[in-house]
């Protein structure tokens, strides 16, 4: 499905030179469940966003669906990234002013999708996860499990086949934890490929594969 | 779509309500103000212009050289309409001569007012298309004939109807009402005109007019004139120039008048002549109030940028999300500029309940009756497609910064305005605080202007004095045993006639010839006609010789001269000396100190006084100070009804005339006044908006430097520093650009105040300790705040 060539990464601090990623190389196949890891600093976050074309390497190759992703141009590049990838972040990152229905309606409306679709799409996400009564509520009304369960769901609606969490459960206790490691597992069984950037080995044992990060390389 | 970012706009300004207030508080202001104005403008550009032939209407003037000076005037012979129409008649539909607007006694009855109005031929109803109420157009056809207006008709004779009924002219002339016009617009020039008599009555009644010697030596009357429908009014203005060159005797010629056309479209707003040039007039207020409502309208837009902007790290986290979940970078625009349109409309809305509040204040001051125009749909389109374009304008810097910024750094958390943000918002504020600075020391200057002018020595005593016209002989007839009897009364202390008030020249003369004159210099002096009791009336002060008196049978041919008129003659010693007045030798017994007359902020006139045995314009009393006003005014009523039954006993107080010459500077002085307030008021708001956003910003810093032992006061002085920095600047802007344009208005004046420095410096500390005031509030509620709150990491 992607594949990553000889990637690099570096900030320039004066006349230094401070690499974050170094000569990374993956291959991630449709339908697998990859794990992350690595400690502070390893470069996970970063390989993530480029994953997620929110960042750019300053070397290297990324081919996502057969796309060259760095050689096409920035709006076609906004289109694969659109439709086909959902990004799930460690502070679920909700748009505070909307209501949990607005938040996960959202993304529909940046794809363009009509009034009554958009409704049955909503509808048919909150039946799921089972937050039909919280709806009309707002993100400083909900704890922080349904917080990031809302943010899973607006990841998801649009039907990515590849969804990128970043620490997802790292705000949580151990019992949310839980409950969104099995919704993944469950998304996975579906379909969907899912790499996540994680520091709980627990998390990963959710996964096919773990990949670990080292000073921007790859150990394993 | 749009639905879904209009409700997060609405939510966002329910949420932040303070921020939200100041936005919309701020912009509502700018634009009321900018709808004062453009409704001011609009009123004063729309003068005259209820009348249908507005374009083809014009006035005949002359420019002539008066003591070596072009000057320009509207008194024209009264054979001018005339000349005019035998020479050039097919260049015109109509050339009309007409009276000064007058007032004299109307009686009806029992009723008798005085009102206003003039001697008009008869055309005049056509040119000036006016509404006939009752009566036709041709109602000035019969020399005996009166037109009213609407108000003089109803206020002599109710719901009746006033036609054929019979109305006394000061006591003497009997006309017939022969038709009634609907009043005239307040903006109209002839909205003095009460009513319109025929010019053939005028003659009537002064037998003396044709029986002049020289009808084109006296200029004493108005000439209108309606351009025929194809002709070129310059052309035809150019044609005419010498019809009076033509006709004036030899003597006369070396004045060199000038006859010329000026268009009803230039009456209101371009009245001054200088050297023979229009050089505009009340158009220069038209330019410097737009100037004005533009500047303020923009130091609220400037605020509504700033403000936005500085609330951008809040939005930032919403940026990046947005982007995160598929925002394109233009769809963020959208959003953006549409929260700016949302807030945009609702300041219009505010904006007009906030003019509809101000304007009968406003109306006052500017001494005008101007509504809001409703009904009017140009007024709407013209106020919503401002706003948008406002609301455009002003938001399109906020939505491209913040659209701009990247997902990645903004959701990381590492995300922090650059330094050089805050650079523009900082140019603004400057820019906003130099305006405002400028504004304040010009409205200084105005009031030291008018304050300076109205301490100026007047030459007379103005206390207790008043004027009443003659209109009928009866006065003069008896006049010393009017003046014996008011003063056994003890009602007043001295009575005078006189052929102009003290606060207005009514009446110049030529002719002078002294030992050394220039043979070619043409002179024009106001020389006033009294009786002798004249100085102790009005308390004048000589500088040599003495008043006139009647102990001096010679008297009758003396002069009382002015400093200003022996400066210009270039007499050693005047007193003694001979002034030919056409050709009679007239003695100069006393020179007086210089009356201030005219414009208190001109040079007085070279003017003469002369006694004068015919009946004159009007009776200067000294009410007797040592009663009350109203006490002597009631005693002289008593006298004046038992001698002059037949005319309503009305007076003027001269103090009264004569503060009406600050009016116009008194009436600048106030609007500037409140615009400068309102440019320190919206400039405040910004201030307050920024210093709020910065204490915010600075949460976490502030929290750091308390727990290393700063002091409330060292972290005010850190978080003021900056802003005083600022204004600082302003004031370097503000202090030449305020002295360029100071020093050219009081140019105007002849008689003016300085600019000292002083007003600088004041000004400069007024609005630092404005700002300071204004600061503080957020300085030391951030400053105090517990530093636990601050530093806990979310």
């Amino acid at each position: 499905m992607l594949e990553l060539k000889n990637i690099f990464r570096w900030y320039n601090s004066g006349v230094n030179r401070a690499f974050v990623l170094r000569d990374v190389s993956l291959n991630i196949e449709q339908g697998e469940f990859v794990s992350i890891m690595g400690p502070s600093g390893s470069g996970k976050s970063t390989l993530l966003h480029i994953l997620g074309m929110m960042d750019e390497p300053n070397e290297g190759e990324y081919s996502f669906l057969g796309e060259n992703v760095l050689k096409i141009k920035e709006k076609q590049r906004a289109e694969l990234y659109k439709k086909h990838i959902g990004f799930v972040f460690q502070a679920y990152h909700l748009i505070d002013e909307l209501t949990v229905y607005e938040n996960i309606e959202t993304p529909l409306l940046y794809h363009g999708i009509g009034s009554s679709e958009r409704k049955s799409m909503v509808a048919d996400i909150l039946d799921r996860f089972n937050i039909v009564g919280k709806k009309d509520l707002f993100p400083n009304q909900l704890s922080g499990g349904q917080q990031q369960l809302v943010g899973i769901a607006r990841a998801i609606i649009t039907k990515p086949n590849l969804i990128l969490a970043d620490e997802p459960t790292g705000n949580l206790n151990s019992k949310q934890g839980q409950e969104i490691m099995e919704l993944f597992k469950t998304l996975n069984d579906e379909g969907v490929t899912i790499i996540q950037v994680t520091h709980s080995e627990k998390n990963a044992t959710y996964g096919s594969r773990v990949i670990e990060l080292l000073d921007g390389r790859i150990e394993r | 779509m749009i639905q879904n970012y209009l409700k997060i706009a609405l939510r966002t300004l329910l949420r932040n309500k303070v921020y939200s207030f100041i936005n919309i508080a701020g912009l509502a202001t700018g634009m009321a103000v900018a709808m004062l104005i453009g409704l001011w403008i609009y009123d004063e550009i729309s003068y005259d212009k209820s009348h249908e032939n507005y374009d083809r209407i014009a006035q005949v003037l002359q420019h002539n050289l008066y003591n070596g000076e072009k000057t320009t005037q509207p008194s024209n012979p009264a054979v001018m309409a005339e000349e005019i129409r035998s020479h050039y008649g097919s260049d015109f539909k109509y050339v009309l001569q007409s009276s000064w607007t007058s007032t004299h006694i109307l009686t009806y009855g029992e009723k008798k007012f005085t009102k206003s109005g003039n001697y008009f031929e008869p055309q005049v109803t056509d040119m000036l298309s006016l509404k006939m109420l009752k009566g036709t157009r041709g109602g000035l056809k019969e020399p005996n004939s009166i037109l009213l207006s609407e108000s003089v008709a109803k206020a002599y004779f109710g719901d009746t109807n006033p036609m054929n009924k019979l109305i006394k002219i000061d006591n003497k002339e009997i006309v017939k009402v022969t038709g009634v016009y609907e009043d005239l617009p307040y903006n109209s020039s002839f909205k003095a005109m009460e009513y319109i008599l025929p010019w053939e009555l005028y003659l009537i009644t002064n037998p003396w007019i044709k029986k002049m010697d020289d009808p084109w030596g006296s200029n004493f009357t108005q000439t209108f004139v309606q351009l025929a429908d194809n002709a070129d009014l310059d052309k035809v203005s150019k044609k005419i120039i010498n019809v009076k060159f033509n006709k004036v005797a030899k003597e006369y010629k070396s004045y060199k008048p000038e006859v010329f056309l000026q268009p009803m479209s230039k009456w209101h707003l371009y009245g001054e002549f200088k050297n023979g040039i229009n050089v505009g007039g009340r158009i220069e207020f038209v330019w410097l109030f737009g100037i004005i409502g533009i500047f303020v309208l923009l130091l609220a837009c400037i605020n509504f940028m700033n403000l936005s902007t500085a609330r951008s790290e809040k939005r930032a986290k919403e940026v990046g999300v947005r982007k995160a979940i598929g925002s394109a970078r233009s769809q963020l625009i959208i959003q953006f500029l549409s929260e700016s349109l949302l807030v945009v409309v609702f300041a219009f809305i505010f904006s007009i309940l906030l003019v509809q509040l101000i304007l009968p204040t406003f109306n006052e001051v500017a001494d005008k009756k101007m509504v809001i125009l409703w009904t009017n749909p140009f007024f709407w389109l013209l106020g919503l497609s401002f706003s948008l374009l406002t609301g455009l304008i002003a938001g399109s810097y906020p939505a491209l910064y913040l659209s701009s910024f990247q997902p990645v750094k903004v959701l990381k958390g590492t995300f922090k305005v650059g330094r050089y943000a805050a650079i523009p918002r900082k140019v603004l504020v400057v820019i906003q605080f130099t305006v405002s600075v400028t504004l304040i020391i010009g409205t200084i200057v105005v009031f030291r202007q008018i304050q300076h002018a109205k301490n100026r020595p007047i030459g007379y005593n103005r206390d207790g004095l008043i004027t009443m016209n003659m209109q009928t002989p009866d006065i003069h007839n008896h006049f010393e045993t009017i003046r014996g009897e008011l003063k056994s009364t003890g009602a007043i202390s001295e009575m005078t006639e006189s052929g102009s008030p003290t606060t207005e020249v009514w009446n110049t003369n030529g002719g002078f010839d002294w030992e050394g004159k220039d043979p070619n210099l043409a002179l024009d002096f106001p020389n006033n006609g009294v009786t002798y009791e004249y100085g102790k009336t009005v308390g004048w002060q000589f500088v040599d010789g003495r008043d006139f008196s009647k102990d001096y049978a010679t008297d009758s041919l003396a002069f009382v001269v002015n400093q200003a008129a022996v400066k210009f003659i270039g007499l050693k010693n005047p007193v003694g000396k001979t002034l030919k007045w056409n050709g009679k030798p007239f003695k100069i017994v006393g020179v007086i100190k210089d009356m201030v007359v005219q414009s208190p902020y001109q040079p007085v006139r070279p003017s003469l006084f002369h006694i004068s045995k015919d009946q004159e314009n009007i009776l200067i009393i000294k009410i007797n100070p040592k009663i009350s006003s109203r006490e002597a005014l009631s005693k002289m009523e008593t006298v004046f009804k038992k001698y002059n039954p037949a005319v309503p006993f009305e007076y003027n107080f001269v103090d009264e005339e004569y503060a009406k010459k600050f009016g116009n500077e008194e009436r600048i002085g106030k609007l500037a006044t409140f615009f400068a307030i309102l440019a320190i008021f919206i400039s405040c708001l910004g201030i307050f908006g920024l210093a709020s956003f910065t204490a915010e910003q600075r949460t976490k810093e502030i929290g750091v430097r308390k727990v290393l032992g700063a002091t409330v006061l060292n972290l005010w002085q850190l978080l003021s520093k900056d802003f005083v920095f600022l204004v600082m600047i302003s004031l370097l802007l503000a202090t030449p650009i305020a002295y360029f344009f100071m020093n050219n208005w009081l140019k105007k004046y002849e008689y003016r105040s300085d600019i000292s420095w002083w007003i600088f410096v004041a000004s400069g500390l007024g609005a630092l300790l404005i700002t300071l005031l204004t600061v503080s509030y957020q300085a030391i509620k951030a400053a105090s705040a517990n530093p636990v709150k601050s530093l806990r990491t979310e």
